[in-house]
């Protein structure tokens, strides 16, 4: 379990370790960060890999900086423990967190700890272990409101979009999508014309995009 | 009755008010007639001489009351030559005395020379004062030559010039200095002909020819002799100037030898009988000339009789000058036949004669005579007399000559003095007029300067201005960058550490609760709800702070919005606001911004003022590389050909041509205003 708040970690035991969890040998290590927590990944690999990992996204980033979160640690552990199911907690519900997380990791558990309750972080648990994949109904909407839009974004108007909201200004962009300024200008006009607001201003477009899921 | 009395008050009040102005002038007008008049009674010959001097008397003391200009000098004048027919030289002197003072001192030249030359004639035939008379004429010519070129019509002058020159020329002929006076003839000839008064000409040409005689350039004296007859044809001087001419003429004969041809023209002169018998010292000259030439050419028949003759009217008419050379002409008559006691006698007379009158040339040949006809003792005597008088002469010329030649130098001085003097006068009002320039540029520069230094003050006013507003703006930016790093922190702490850490309790709570499981789970479960539920209102409270990451740049936006919104709350009238994404107010210059501002506020200060308008839309958009500010109005605009520009468009245009943008007001009665700037980045 890795989570930089010992309490949440306790709520996690409390909840796994009930007396309802009888049929389960439950062994659990903890790491409060990414250093800790790559460090335990490693040494499970080369004794006892992990059947499982709770992986928080928002964790104090590793000493020498090349994980800076849990998703950076997800995919270490994925090829360090390919056999492991990750579950990721996080308290992000936004639409491009999820979006990303999802692609990036494509989770076996995806919980969003708002809407999480002890019976649900169960019900995920036990899911998992018999090979199920578990997401939170938030999540589970993410992926209704993909479905439901007639058209998908390309990756780059994906990426034009998610710095963008990231509060990147539109002439920096080049510098973050290897495309030209008028090109990213372009592709905008396109994207609020997709969304059928066309003389609408930047920060309309990110909230319509938003509201479709696209960040 | 009445009516015509006060007809007549009012005109009598009328002709008092209206002469009272023209008093002076009148005053003068009738003064210069009455001296006009009194002058030309002082002239009139029939009145009695007592008269006559009262008049000019009167009119000298009333020409002495005017100011002092020209006018004044020449009624001087003009009274001198009153004085002067009247035989009263001395009043004459005095008056072209007071003239001369006058002219000097109002610096009127022409009257300075004039005055000169009046007093010349005193002299000349007042006194035997050669000297004074020379150095007045002298002066005269010397300021009129001067004169030539500067003044416009020197027609004018010419003739008092020449008058001067021929008097100077007379002078110098007198004093043997023939080349000179030859000189200044034939200037006096010119001067004559350009004041196309040619009443002196015979004159000068009489002294023409005797100067050639004495030069003994003979058939050239005959030549002018005769152009002096010439030019004394038709006037009233004929017959003198002819006799003259005819006498002259003889005389060059005579010297030439010539004695028949002289004879010819002494008998011609004589022909004039009528003419010479009321002229008998022209007579008198003419027959002892001829008794003379006869006697030099030994046509002896009407001598002595014709010398006696001459004598007799010479002594009749107490011609002393005329005896003088009378006697001494029988003296050496007498000489000629052997009769020396008579020459004796006749030469101690025209000696006599001749020492009465310092007529030394005569006295000269006198003492030559007698030292010849006396006995040996006594002609020794009138030899050394006739040496003694013969080197006082020369050294008398000599000496008259050197007192010219200092006049001339002294007087040649003082007109180079003048000139100097109008020279440094010139220098000194070129001076004062180049200082005065240099002082009116001083000014002129340093009020330059003066408005340069308001219009820097102002600038610098303007800059220090919009230095404070962006001072203003950038502390606001600043303060909005702080809040809003503040607001981060504080929804990054919620997000993740309280609400993690309520999470956790929540969890822990939650598990615990479905572990015991007893009566109060329900309860416990509705208040582990509650704080899910807490737990959310948490995280949009942290959603909330943290979304608020707004670019820096809006702090200008938010400002421009703040004024619309506020000013128009304030006058109660609704806007729409809208702002192009693409302008990226960051990068825009200060300046341009403070414009843009400033232009917003006079525009929505008239909407306020005069629109009467309840809707304003303003725009800012972004085209080709242009911002584009847009105030539309729905008030009741107003006719642009006929406001005149107050000083807020005044401003706005200022400020856009500042920007080298272009700024339109477009306005219908009733249709709303609108005001365009447009303005390149």
């Amino acid at each position: 379990m890795i989570d930089d708040h010992p309490m949440i970690i306790e709520g996690y035991k409390n909840t796994l370790l009930g007396e309802n969890q009888k049929e389960y040998q439950i062994k659990i290590d903890i790491a409060s960060n990414c250093d800790d927590a790559y460090d335990t990944i490693v040494k499970s690999s080369e004794t006892v890999p992990f059947d499982m990992l709770f992986i928080d996204i928002k964790l104090p980033p590793s000493s020498d900086g090349s994980i800076t979160s849990g998703e950076d640690l997800a995919k270490h552990a994925k090829e360090l423990l390919p056999k492991a199911k990750i579950i990721i907690l996080t308290m992000h519900r936004e639409d491009h967190r999820i979006h990303n997380i999802l692609k990036n990791i494509n989770p076996a558990g995806f919980l969003i700890k708002s809407d999480l309750t002890s019976a649900e972080l169960l019900l995920a648990f036990n899911n998992i272990v018999k090979g199920k994949a578990y997401y939170s109904a938030t999540v589970n909407d993410h992926f209704r409101k993909m479905m439901t839009n007639k058209f998908s974004l390309d990756e780059k108007n994906l990426k034009i979009l998610y710095h963008l909201s990231r509060g990147v200004k539109t002439k920096n962009l080049p510098n973050y999508v290897s495309l030209s300024l008028s090109a990213i200008e372009k592709r905008k006009n396109q994207i609020k014309e997709m969304f059928s607001i066309a003389k609408a201003d930047d920060q309309m477009l990110l909230e319509e995009a938003r509201k479709r899921g696209f960040i | 009755m009445f009516r015509s009395f006060i007809k007549i008050i009012f005109i009598v009040f009328f002709l008092f008010s209206c002469n009272k102005p023209n008093d002076t002038i009148k005053d003068i007008e009738l003064k210069s007639n009455i001296i006009n008049s009194y002058i030309e009674n002082g002239k009139d010959r029939k009145i009695s001489e007592e008269e006559r001097e009262k008049y000019l008397e009167k009119a000298s003391t009333l020409v002495s009351t005017l100011n002092d200009n020209t006018f004044k000098i020449s009624k001087k004048q003009e009274i001198s030559y009153g004085y002067y027919s009247l035989g009263d030289y001395d009043s004459y002197k005095v008056l072209n005395e007071k003239a001369l003072k006058l002219s000097y001192k109002i610096n009127d030249s022409l009257n300075i020379a004039k005055s000169h030359f009046l007093i010349g004639i005193y002299f000349r035939d007042r006194t035997s004062d050669i000297q004074t008379t020379f150095e007045n004429f002298y002066k005269a010519d010397k300021i009129y030559s001067n004169l030539y070129g500067k003044k416009n019509s020197p027609e004018s002058f010419a003739y008092d010039h020449g008058k001067a020159l021929i008097d100077l020329a007379q002078i110098l002929l007198k004093n043997k200095d023939y080349v000179r006076s030859e000189s200044l003839t034939i200037k006096a000839i010119k001067k004559f002909s350009l004041s196309k008064n040619k009443r002196y000409l015979p004159l000068c040409y009489t002294n023409l020819g005797i100067l050639s005689k004495y030069l003994e350039n003979y058939d050239r004296s005959i030549e002018y002799n005769l152009k002096a007859i010439e030019f004394a044809k038709g006037t009233n001087k004929e017959i003198s100037q002819t006799i003259t001419s005819y006498s002259n003429i003889g005389t060059v004969y005579k010297s030439q030898k010539k004695y028949e041809k002289a004879k010819e023209y002494y008998d011609k002169a004589l022909a004039y009988k009528s003419f010479l018998t009321n002229n008998l010292k022209q007579y008198s000259r003419l027959l002892d000339n001829l008794a003379y030439v006869n006697f030099l050419s030994n046509d002896l028949d009407s001598i002595p009789n014709l010398f006696y003759k001459a004598l007799r009217i010479r002594d009749s008419i107490n011609d002393k000058f005329g005896l003088t050379t009378n006697t001494l002409h029988l003296a050496e008559y007498y000489q000629s036949i052997g009769k020396d006691s008579l020459a004796i006698s006749y030469a101690e007379r025209s000696q006599s004669l001749s020492e009465e009158l310092h007529n030394n040339q005569e006295l000269l040949q006198a003492y030559q005579l007698l030292s010849e006809v006396s006995d040996s003792k006594s002609g020794l005597g009138y030899a050394n007399k006739y040496i003694a008088l013969n080197d006082s002469l020369i050294k008398e010329e000599r000496l008259f000559r050197d007192k010219f030649a200092r006049i001339k130098f002294e007087t040649d001085e003082i007109v180079e003095e003048n000139q100097q003097m109008s020279k440094e006068n010139q220098i000194l009002i070129i001076a004062i007029l180049g200082l005065t320039a240099m002082f009116l540029l001083g000014y002129i520069i340093f009020r330059q300067q003066q408005s340069n230094k308001e219009l820097q003050f102002a600038q610098t006013q303007q800059e220090s201005n919009e230095e404070i507003y962006r001072l203003l703006l950038n502390q606001q930016i600043k303060l909005e960058e702080g809040r809003q790093l503040e607001q981060q922190r504080m929804s990054e702490e919620l997000h993740d550490g309280v609400l993690g850490r309520l999470f956790g309790v929540r969890l822990s709570l939650d598990g615990i609760n479905q572990r015991a499981n007893d009566e109060f789970t329900p309860a416990r479960d509705k208040y582990i709800e509650e704080l899910k539920s807490i737990e959310k209102e948490i995280r949009l409270i942290s959603h909330d702070l943290g979304s608020e990451t707004l670019p820096s740049d809006v702090a200008y936006m938010d400002a421009v919005e703040t004024l619309i919104k506020d000013l128009c709350a304030i006058h109660k009238i609704d806007y729409e606001f809208s702002n192009d994404e693409k302008i990226d107010w960051e990068e825009i210059p200060d300046n341009k911004k403070v414009n843009f501002f400033r232009i917003l506020q006079e525009s929505m200060q008239n909407i306020f003022k005069h629109a009467q308008a309840k809707n304003v839309k303003i725009n800012f958009d972004y085209e080709d590389s242009k911002i584009n500010l847009t105030i539309l109005d729905d008030g009741i605009g107003f006719k642009s050909t006929k406001v005149k520009k107050g000083i807020g468009l005044k401003n706005i245009t200022s400020r856009v041509s500042q920007m080298s943008g272009v700024v339109q007001f477009l306005s219908n009665n009733d249709s709303g205003t609108k005001v365009s700037v447009i303005v390149p980045i």
